[in-house]
């Protein structure tokens, strides 16, 4: 089930005579509870996944030579010997109380929360990070490519698009490494300073791999934003501005570009994603200690609540975005807001 | 060029990031790659989990490596892997067979306590506690049992004659580090294990799980204080990240290297590449419980079809040798050289042995287990695509994850697999353990009373020139049965900036030992 499927489908359910709640609140409402479902349904998923998967989070945690009643004594301790149904429902309740438990590998013995919290702040600096400079770059690169359309700029904006998009993220990171790390000498080819030791230091730090991110997002960005100018620079509406006189920049800023800027928002929304999947291989190459070298390292070990809590809090960001993304185009949107 | 705004975009950004530099050098505080003269950032590469710093816990070699700058053993192997002293003196013989031990006298622990006899044999007798359910249990599993005979002296008896006994007591691969009883009792098990306290050049200062560690010099050290006062140990899983954060300057030296990159950093001035061929031994496991590979015909035949000199040259980037057995040529005496038939490629012969097999070539579809995208992955690339070209059959390759790999070894869910071993250093941990019919590494389930025999009569014999015959002609016997197909032993690799200088190494992989004999131009 997609996400924005489920999310439809709820409302409408609480839109029935006997929820009679003022409609903004029961969409909010609505929206709320479609993202537990989502969780719900999401965290189930993996978590079978996960115990599909052959493997066992004690060989890694006792290592190879561990002894058959060691590993008894380990599956016994965390209840890794109960039927799978028994596992998550207990997960689930201790997820209820606030507490997602102890690592079994990776940080063997220590608080997941503690670890999830000393690393979001870190992945969420290299994804906003990475999300500026695809925005930006799209702004520009977009609004090129529609302004001055088949000519040169555009061709060339478009062909820096295509590269983007064709070029997987972790090749790109390696070439930034040899190219503007190893080669010029501009950047570090590997680690993160944190933004509260230095602000310019992690902004430094942190470019290559946000830049790794950004750009398949930003090549996506920038053609979805061209696609949408071209579209509404042919609407009648806009013959008629600019037949009143109203001057070529009033018309793009206020007629052209405000209306093409929500098919963009909502892309921006729904490639928030992909700044997560790009996260997860970039920090693994960069060193960065975010939570998504944190979610690979968890599957490797079989590290099943680690993995559970990392997955539970991406998917809590994905829908998060979504929703903010629903609110952002809703403003927008000149017929909504007046 | 790259990506996204080759044009506009990049350059600004690019321009954008040298001012930040530029200014911030110039104020001053900047946290990059210059090496301060007092510490040194190890990397430890390939590797994301440490999961205890107990010896009596420890498996993992990224756990060895640290563990190895944070205590001492009685003894320690010199660069010619020669067993010398350490924390013993010195060490002989007594009536009845036992191993006296002399220890050096004013030796302080981390917490400022003093070695004495009690914290080795509170340390030995808790490996041996099946309570404690070591997993290092096996090492001294031979003992009988440990005496005190005054403060700096201690005996050790064993049941009978244990001759593997003395390189189990060195600060290797061996979890019989030695710790101090006070501290562990005060602590327990489980708190001693994230605050170890060991009599090693260093100390634990940080460790931050899954991210890497930092050490303090220990002041104390009976050698006399490290030079370097600070050694940062960060955790970095991608090997090829180890390799670029070493040229970038934001490590200065590393654990491994990836085999491909061999050939090319040697030709790199900036950096040293230190190599040898390692304590290693990889082969593919087969399962002898199941066909075809229950027919010793069959497993002959697989052996006999691929070359091995191939293999190293296309996995390895020719950093290692091949090899004929499993005891691989750094031990010594040990390692018979001589090429056998059924470790060397002849389209021939394999399918002359293939004919007495009872089973056909072409029935054969199974997959060999890897795991991964590198060599390991290569590994059974290469040998699937040999075997299949010159017996006929339909091999594939099946890839997984390490995880899922050796817990199907473990539960024999496999036909065949790649697998090997790293950084054992006694013959009598590949021989036992892989092809004894009792040894915990003997996955395949092969069983040769007779090479059992000879087997367990090695590690009884004291002479190491007459145990090693022993061991070779063990190897010989059960080679011509091929219950894993024996496929090479590979260099092993440390990366180092030109700047740095005094690291010695080892053939078992040595790491943190060396921190205290480094120097940092």
């Amino acid at each position: 089930m997609s996400l924005s499927a489920v999310d439809r489908f709820l409302p409408a359910v609480f839109s029935g005579r006997r929820w009679a709640l003022p409609p903004t609140l029961r969409y909010v409402f609505g929206r709320i509870l479609g993202a537990l479902l989502v969780l719900l349904i999401g965290a189930f998923i993996v978590f079978l996944t996960m115990k599909a998967a052959p493997g066992d989070p004690s060989l890694s945690a006792l290592g190879e030579q561990a002894p058959p009643e060691a590993i008894a004594a380990f599956r016994l301790q965390h209840g890794l010997d109960q039927p799978v149904i028994t596992q998550f429902a207990s997960w689930l309740g201790q997820i209820a109380h606030g507490d997602f438990g102890n690592s079994l590998v990776v940080a063997s013995g220590r608080p997941i929360s503690n670890l999830i919290l000393s690393r979001l702040p870190t992945t969420a600096f290299v994804g906003l990070y990475a999300l500026t400079i695809a925005v930006l770059s799209s702004l520009v690169l977009g609004t090129v490519a529609a302004v001055w359309r088949g000519k040169m700029a555009d061709m060339v904006a478009t062909s820096i698009a295509v590269l983007g998009i064709s070029m997987p993220d972790f090749f790109l990171a390696y070439m930034l490494i040899l190219g503007l790390a190893l080669g010029l000498g501009l950047f570090p080819s590997y680690g993160f300073v944190a933004p509260g030791d230095s602000l310019l230091g992690a902004l430094h730090a942190s470019f290559l791999p946000a830049l790794a991110i950004a750009a398949p997002m930003a090549a996506v960005f920038a053609r979805t934003l061209r696609a949408a100018l071209l579209e509404v620079i042919r609407q009648p509406y806009v013959t008629t501005a600019r037949s009143f006189g109203l001057s070529r920049a009033f018309t793009f800023l206020h007629f052209i570009f405000r209306n093409a800027l929500i098919p963009y928002v909502t892309i921006v929304g729904l490639q928030v994603r992909y700044v997560l999947g790009g996260v997860v291989v970039i920090e693994r190459i960069f060193g960065i200690p975010g939570i998504g070298s944190l979610m690979v390292d968890a599957a490797f070990g079989r590290d099943y609540p680690l993995v559970q809590a990392c997955m539970v809090t991406f998917l809590a960001i994905v829908l998060l975005v979504n929703l903010l993304v629903d609110i952002a185009c809703t403003g927008l949107d000149p017929r909504r807001s007046r | 060029m790259i990506g996204f705004g080759g044009g506009r975009f990049d350059r600004r950004q690019v321009f954008k990031g040298t001012g930040a530099a530029v200014a911030l050098t110039a104020l001053g505080g900047w946290p990059l790659p210059a090496v301060a003269a007092d510490r040194v950032r190890a990397g430890i590469t390939g590797y994301s989990v440490i999961n205890t710093l107990d010896p009596g816990k420890a498996t993992l070699i990224p756990e060895y490596y640290v563990l190895w700058g944070l205590y001492n053993g009685l003894l320690a192997f010199d660069e010619k892997m020669n067993v010398v002293s350490d924390l013993a003196e010195g060490f002989a013989a007594v009536d009845g067979g036992a191993l006296e031990f002399k220890l050096r006298s004013g030796v302080k622990f981390h917490d400022g306590s003093v070695l004495s006899a009690d914290d080795v044999k509170f340390s030995f007798e808790r490996l041996l506690d099946e309570k404690f359910a070591s997993p290092n249990r096996s090492k001294l599993a031979e003992v009988d049992r440990i005496e005190i005979v005054d403060p700096l002296t201690v005996r050790i008896h064993t049941k009978r004659a244990f001759a593997p006994l003395l390189t189990f007591l060195t600060n290797a691969r061996t979890g019989t580090q030695i710790l101090p009883h006070k501290a562990v009792k005060e602590m327990g098990d489980e708190k001693f294990g994230r605050t170890p306290i060991g009599t090693g050049p260093y100390r634990l200062q940080e460790w931050n799980a899954n991210q890497g560690l930092v050490l303090a010099a220990h002041e104390g050290y009976f050698r006399g204080a490290p030079r370097l006062k600070t050694i940062e140990v960060p955790l970095i899983t991608e090997e090829s990240s180890g390799v670029t954060a070493l040229l970038g300057g934001q490590i200065d030296l590393t654990s491994t290297a990836p085999f491909a990159d061999v050939p090319q950093l040697e030709k790199n001035k900036a950096i040293k590449v230190l190599k040898q061929p390692g304590l290693n031994t990889r082969f593919i496991s087969l399962n002898l419980r199941k066909a075809p590979f229950d027919d010793v015909h069959f497993r002959r035949a697989v052996s006999m079809a691929f070359q091995r000199e191939a293999m190293v040259r296309a996995v390895l980037f020719g950093e290692g040798v091949v090899t004929n057995g499993v005891l691989p040529p750094a031990l010594g005496p040990f390692h018979d050289p001589k090429p056998r038939d059924v470790t060397t490629f002849n389209a021939e012969r394999a399918r002359a042995e293939l004919a007495k097999s009872k089973y056909k070539a072409k029935d054969q579809k199974f997959a060999v287990v890897t795991w991964g995208s590198g060599w390991w992955k290569r590994i059974a690339e290469v040998f699937v695509a040999q075997v299949n070209a010159t017996l006929g059959t339909q091999l594939t390759v099946e890839v997984t994850d390490p995880n899922a790999a050796y817990a199907r070894q473990k539960s024999g869910d496999f036909l065949a697999s790649v697998w090997g071993w790293t950084g054992f250093v006694d013959a009598d941990e590949y021989l036992y353990d892989i092809l004894h019919s009792k040894g915990w590494r003997n996955f395949g389930g092969y069983s040769n009373p007779e090479a059992d025999k000879l087997i367990e009569a090695s590690s009884r014999e004291l002479d190491v020139a007459k145990r090693a015959a022993i061991c070779r002609q063990a190897e010989a016997l059960v080679m011509e049965e091929a219950p894993v197909i024996a496929c090479f032993c590979s260099n092993i690799h440390n990366l180092l900036s030109a700047k740095v200088d005094g690291f010695v190494q080892k053939p078992y992989g040595n790491y943190g030992d060396q921190f205290p004999m480094l120097t940092v131009a």
